[in-house]
């Protein structure tokens, strides 16, 4: 079924912005265990900037890194199910969805994040200001509770990878770091990115990261 | 006769305790209260130093609240008020088995609120910021001995 050529399927974007999740998910997980907190927060804005960036580039990356390209539609997943193959390579109907769960439960972490504080509500995240104490509280509760969730959809991800590896006999941890992998001959490649696409995006996030990182002031 | 004395004082003394065994989760949840209170202080103060032009009349309303809730720390804790009431409570029985150590914890804590106060009267945010920190710091260092760690 493949082998027959090789395809670009991964661009280095959605490449950089995974592995950089893969590291900073554990140390932000550390830093919090240990009482870390401006460690924390460091990281946390980081992270935040490659998950804006990502959402970004959902919209103008190259072909497999876009979400109307691989959000699908509810009878698309469900022929998936009943083992119809895909035209296109890439996330299939249901690992997309996978994927959106994951950046949105880890968008949700960011936000409870940004606005979550210490007992004493003296270090707090960047928008912690704008929240009274008691809201503030309760969002530190849920970033505490919504962790589990992040921990389950990463086991779930990283569970379908290993079911690929050992019973699909396909290894799709050596494209996410190549950014290539077999297909069959007649393949299409996949569309890339406008050439400048990339800068556009990291600006886009840089700035909304340090426009957060301030407190969010008022743009006049 | 000595009998009958013996049981006076003891009635006399059971008495005198029993409103405080029977107030005991009130005791507990007014303390609560106190220190969530003192936690939403010093939000407050925080929020105002990180604004350009803080209110200082704010600051000053709440290192004075803190102050006085601070106040109340060290009699907070009669005897009956720990794991034994019946009420969730962090309070380690360390605070009834070494009264003095935690006596000079809460006393720290007040230092550290009058000066706070003391800072507030001005408008050093510098000096505000500081002794903030240093109340926090009294707040972390009494938890880290007497509150259970979770």
């Amino acid at each position: 079924m493949r082998g027959a050529t090789t395809i670009r399927l991964w661009d280095w974007p959605v490449r950089l912005t995974h592995w950089v999740i893969v590291l900073l998910l554990p140390a932000l997980w550390w830093t919090a265990e240990e009482g870390l907190i401006e460690q924390h927060r460091v990281l946390g804005l980081t992270l935040l900037g490659f998950v804006i960036f990502r959402l970004i580039w959902g919209f103008v990356g190259s072909e497999s890194a876009r979400f109307r390209n691989f959000l699908r539609g509810p009878g698309t997943v469900r022929a998936y199910l009943r083992g119809q193959a895909t035209a296109r390579p890439g996330h299939n109907p249901l690992g997309g969805w996978s994927v959106a769960a994951l950046l949105a439960v880890l968008s949700a972490q960011l936000a409870l994040g940004l606005v979550a504080q210490d007992e004493y509500g003296l270090v707090a995240g960047p928008l912690n200001p704008l929240l009274s104490f008691d809201a503030a509280e309760t969002a530190t509760e849920w970033h505490e509770a919504l962790f589990n969730a992040v921990l389950a959809l990463t086991a779930l991800h990283v569970a379908a990878i290993l079911y690929y590896l050992i019973v699909k006999r396909d290894n799709l941890v050596g494209p996410m770091v190549t950014g290539h992998r077999r297909a069959d001959a007649g393949v299409e490649p996949l569309r890339p990115a406008a050439r400048w696409a990339w800068a556009a995006a990291m600006l886009g996030a840089a700035a909304m990261v340090g426009w957060i990182a301030l407190g969010a002031p008022p743009l006049t | 006769m000595t009998a009958i004395r013996t049981f006076a004082i003891v009635a006399a003394a059971a008495m005198l305790a029993m409103p405080s065994v029977a107030a005991a989760p009130d005791t507990i949840k007014a303390r609560q209260a106190n220190f969530k209170a003192m936690a939403r202080s010093m939000k407050m103060i925080s929020d105002e130093l990180r604004k350009d032009t803080p209110a200082f009349a704010v600051v000053r309303r709440e290192a004075a609240a803190l102050d006085r809730a601070a106040g109340r720390v060290g009699r907070s804790f009669p005897r009956g008020t720990g794991a034994e009431a019946g009420v969730k409570t962090g309070a380690r029985a360390a605070i009834w088995a070494e009264p003095a150590a935690f006596q000079a914890a809460s006393a720290k804590l007040t230092g550290a609120t009058k000066g706070l106060r003391a800072a507030a009267a001005g408008t050093d945010t510098g000096r505000i910021r500081a002794a903030l920190g240093a109340t926090g710091a009294t707040c972390k260092g009494c938890h880290d001995q007497f509150r259970v760690q979770d």
